[in-house]
């Protein structure tokens, strides 16, 4: 008892040690709801803004798979006082830049300018907010950019149709189960309607987090913020999607064709509880100790000592809903897909049988504490998570205290999500093949 | 958050300036399609003021073997990081041996005097720091860079000078990373954008060492420890290189420290091979790899541009930025905001102590290859020929002068900057004289420029894609070469 209590008492002080710079930020809504949090940062003279809203893929209907992100290029086709890609214009010809983001559960948009360019990055996310201006020609053209990413990015890639085929695999609800891409022919179905439609349910105050961190100062801001967004109209809370997960009852697989990889891929995903609760930081716990760095189980094991993978890597995810632990390997050219696959599978054995060792928690945490560290450099990244956190989890300062989390799980804890978890039952696996008969043949 | 497994996030743009005069023709042949024309009403407020800073310089001191150090204090975290620049690089690979360069960057991890794989792989994690190594084709860099939080200094320091000064190249660890090597050589011939990158250094730069963009299956099979040794007894030498460290470090106890780690280190003579004459740029031609399950065409245009020294530098960067430099610039305002044919249009250019290219690339659905090249040329003879607006140049100054504001938040982009001084011998009040040259491009400057640059009697375009779908289209604009993606020549 003595023993253990002391060693309890020394990880309690180290605990204390490992520390993250704390933000400081304020919090408030007008009177719109429109979430305004504003960090100063004195380090150099810039800003970022990032406002997100309360809308991802997880909103969309059949037949509209694509549109949340489809409408996130919109946003850049003008606004009442604002023409078309005027936007883009004016951002980089003051020396800033700018993007906007779409993910399964939240949209945003974000600018990074000097300092002296505060007005302009609010008159130019108000307008848009208040006023987005839709037309045929701008959203047929836009449709063609989306497909154009769509091509490039999966239809163009090895492996492109696997990444999508996996979710919609291991998802049986709608919401998480289609891409945020979307197909081709609900791109093609979509109306200025729907456009203006979407606008309206999702794309006010009340259903948006205003971010501002950077070299201002945080009074003069809010005034700011108030002048330009404090007229907008609130809308009726749009409908909350459900994103409940229905049981499962057996492991799922499928094989695909693959006519542009030169190498099989496996790609495994486990149903995991939503993002923020202490089983899923208990798995990006896992993920971390499984594939972070070369000194990782997998990258040591399977890539370096048994020589079955080129790659292999681990993420749990942290969605709003329930989310999803992926494995992803490629063999090395030679080796049976069923070898390494089971090869991946004793490895995730070997965690729910044997646990892992006070020292993979202590690496696992030193790299979360330097992630967590580093990530802090950039105005725009910090500005992000906020609006991200907030949005999903309804908590700007997770920022401060993510790592706390990560630093609370335990080594038995890591043991018990592994054993919950990645199970069979709860399993979905694609197999993705190189279809060309030369290369498959070689492969297997 | 790591967002990598996956393609879980999607963005409006790739990466990341203006005009709008051109006619969109209708898109995919007759279809009429209204036109989506960029619009400037002209109401959003703008500071006219741009925020001049001046970048932070670092303090320099040469330690007794050579070693060159710039120590850059930056405050706002607690971390800090290194890069060590070694002076010879890919540009030296022997003929029959690409890629010694990077083998050997790569195994310096592998195994020192003091640790196996492993334990370099363990130490390293256990402190959450960072330490890679990596000699860049097209360059003649071998690049060691190591960083964590500053209360690991020591540690990081230590860690870096065991696999800069003691490397082993294992032979069992060798024959691993061969392996892996083969495999990663096999994958990339699956990627678009990799086949058009091979094809296009290689029509650009012929038996010039810039040719090269990756290893090949002989020079990995080929590549030996002892050849790696070799490389780095005479190359990885303190007078050969430049030390940078960034971060929450003080001038007077980082000195003492990097003296401890690589004061040791022996001064030897350096033979830098000269390097072999680049070639003259060949007539203008178009080549495709055939691609057979393709459903975009990417195209690669440019020509031999310019060294890093050389006074059109500046000039190139405005003219370039007018023509491509981001979403703001004339060919993603014309290729994707008007005719809708692309995700994205860029140009670029990268100098060094050769001429280094000038690149414009997009990738486009097959439909509308002919639309794209088009649509590209017309934008090359245009800035050649017509003179910018001075609203437009106006714009692309002000641009390139207000961005060094964002500069000053990262502390590598501040450190790679006073490195790419040291290393080019550039003045060392060039980042202080910078905005004033940005400030005297002209118009004329910029036609002069692009005319110069943008050669078109000698532009090499490669084309990855579904030869069957675009081979005729591409023999419209000009003499057609045929590879497969295995880079034979078949046609």
């Amino acid at each position: 008892m003595l023993l253990a209590s002391v060693l309890l008492l020394a990880q309690a002080l180290a605990a204390a040690e490992l520390r993250v710079p704390h933000l400081n930020f304020s919090d408030q809504r007008l009177e719109n709801g429109l979430r305004v949090i504003i960090a100063p940062d004195h380090s150099a003279p810039v800003f970022a803004i990032s406002v997100t809203y309360n809308v991802g893929s997880h909103s969309e209907r059949p037949g509209r798979t694509g549109f949340a992100h489809l409408f996130e290029h919109m946003m850049f086709q003008g606004s009442k006082n604002v023409g078309k890609g005027e936007h883009m214009i004016l951002i980089e010809n003051n020396g800033g830049n700018m993007n906007g983001t779409t993910s399964e559960d939240r949209t945003n948009y974000f600018e990074m300018l000097p300092k002296n360019q505060l007005d302009l990055a609010l008159f130019l996310e108000s307008d848009r907010m208040r006023s987005l201006a839709v037309n045929q020609a701008n959203l047929d053209n836009q449709r063609n950019a989306v497909q154009e990413e769509r091509r490039l990015g999966i239809d163009n890639q090895p492996y492109g149709k696997a990444y999508l085929e996996i979710d919609n695999l291991a998802y049986d609800n709608f919401a998480y189960k289609h891409s945020i891409i979307g197909s081709m022919a609900d791109l093609n179905a979509a109306t200025v309607a729907d456009v203006q439609n979407f606008f309206r349910i999702y794309y006010a105050p009340n259903n948006a987090v205003l971010t501002l961190v950077g070299d201002l100062d945080p009074t003069e801001a809010l005034e700011k913020v108030k002048k330009y967004f404090g007229d907008i109209p609130s809308q009726p809370a749009p409908p909350k999607p459900d994103l409940t997960e229905p049981e499962h009852y057996g492991e799922r697989r499928e094989t695909m064709m693959d006519p542009l990889a030169r190498l099989p891929m496996i790609l495994m995903a486990f149903h995991t509880p939503p993002g923020n609760t202490a089983d899923n930081y208990a798995l990006q716990v896992l993920a971390n100790i499984l594939s972070t760095g070369e000194s990782s189980r997998l990258y040591q094991h399977l890539v370096k000592d048994k020589q079955l993978a080129t790659s292999v890597d681990t993420q749990a995810d942290m969605r709003t809903g329930d989310s999803l632990f992926y494995v992803v390997a490629v063999p090395r050219p030679g080796v049976k897909v069923a070898d390494l696959e089971n090869a991946i599978e004793e490895e995730i054995a070997a965690v729910k049988k044997d646990g892992v060792t006070e020292a993979e928690m202590q690496k696992a945490r030193a790299q979360f504490r330097r992630g967590q560290i580093q990530a802090r450099q950039s105005d725009l990244y910090t500005a992000m998570r906020i609006g991200e956190y907030t949005v999903k989890f309804n908590d700007p300062d997770l920022i401060n205290t993510i790592f706390d989390k990560f630093n609370a799980v335990t080594a038995v804890q890591v043991k018990d999500v592994a054993n919950k978890y990645l199970i069979a039952r709860q399993q979905a696996v694609v197999i993705d093949l190189p279809a060309k008969k030369e290369t498959a043949a070689a492969s297997r | 958050m790591k967002r990598t497994l996956l393609v879980l996030v999607i963005t409006v743009l790739m990466f990341g300036t203006c005009n709008t005069t051109l006619l969109a023709q209708g898109m995919e042949g007759s279809k009429s399609v209204p036109l989506s024309k960029v619009v400037r009403l002209n109401r959003a407020p703008v500071n006219k003021q741009i925020l001049r800073v001046k970048l932070p310089r670092p303090r320099e001191v040469k330690l007794d073997n050579g070693l060159d150090v710039l120590v850059l204090e930056r405050h706002k975290l607690p971390t800090v990081a290194f890069m060590l620049w070694v002076k010879t690089g890919a540009l030296e690979d022997p003929r029959d041996i690409p890629g010694l360069a990077k083998f050997t960057a790569d195994m310096l991890r592998e195994g020192t005097t003091h640790r196996s794989s492993a334990q370099l792989a363990k130490d390293v994690d256990d402190i959450g720091a960072s330490l890679g190594a990596s000699a860049s084709f097209g360059r003649n860099v071998s690049s060691v860079t190591a960083s964590g939080l500053v209360e690991n200094t020591d540690r990081i320091l230590e860690l870096m000078s065991d696999v800069v000064l003691n490397p082993t190249f294992p032979q069992d660890e060798l024959a691993k990373y061969k392996k892996r090597q083969l495999a990663s050589l096999q994958q990339m011939r699956s990627q678009p954008s990799f086949l058009a990158r091979e094809r296009f250094y290689s029509v650009l730069y012929g038996d010039f060492p810039a040719s090269e963009v990756a290893a090949t299956p002989a020079s990995v099979n080929k590549v030996t420890r002892e050849d790696m040794a070799k490389f780095h007894d005479e190359y990885y030498v303190p007078n050969n290189a430049i030390l940078g460290v960034v971060g929450d470090v003080q001038y007077d106890s980082i000195v003492p420290l990097i003296k401890k780690y690589f004061g040791g280190w022996k001064r030897q003579a350096v033979s830098n091979g000269k390097l072999p004459p680049v070639p003259k740029p060949a007539k203008a031609k178009v080549v495709l790899v055939d691609r057979p399950d393709s459903v975009q065409t990417n195209i690669m245009a440019g020509d031999q541009a310019l060294r890093r020294n050389d006074p059109d530098y500046i000039p190139l960067v405005v003219t370039n930025h007018i023509l491509g430099g981001g979403p703001a610039a004339r060919l993603f305002l014309d290729l994707r905001e008007e005719k809708g044919y692309t995700y994205g249009a860029y140009s670029y250019f990268r100098s060094d102590v050769y001429p280094g290219p000038w690149i414009a690339s997009t990738e486009v659905r097959t439909a509308v290859t002919d639309g794209s090249m088009k649509a590209l040329m017309d934008e090359f003879k245009k800035i050649r020929t017509e003179d910018v607006p001075e609203k437009e140049l106006d714009e692309a100054r002000r641009a390139i002068v207000a961005s060094f504001a964002l500069s000053l938040e990262q502390p590598s982009t501040l450190l790679h900057a006073w490195l790419t001084v040291d290393y080019y011998k550039l003045p060392q009040d060039y980042w202080d004289q910078y905005p004033e040259e940005v400030a005297k491009v002209t118009p004329q400057v910029v036609q002069e420029t692009a005319k110069k640059y943008i050669d078109l009697d000698h532009l090499q375009v490669v084309c990855v894609g579904d030869g069957k779908q675009i081979k005729d289209v591409l023999k419209k604009y000009g003499p057609l070469e045929v590879y497969d993606t295995n880079g034979n020549k078949v046609d």
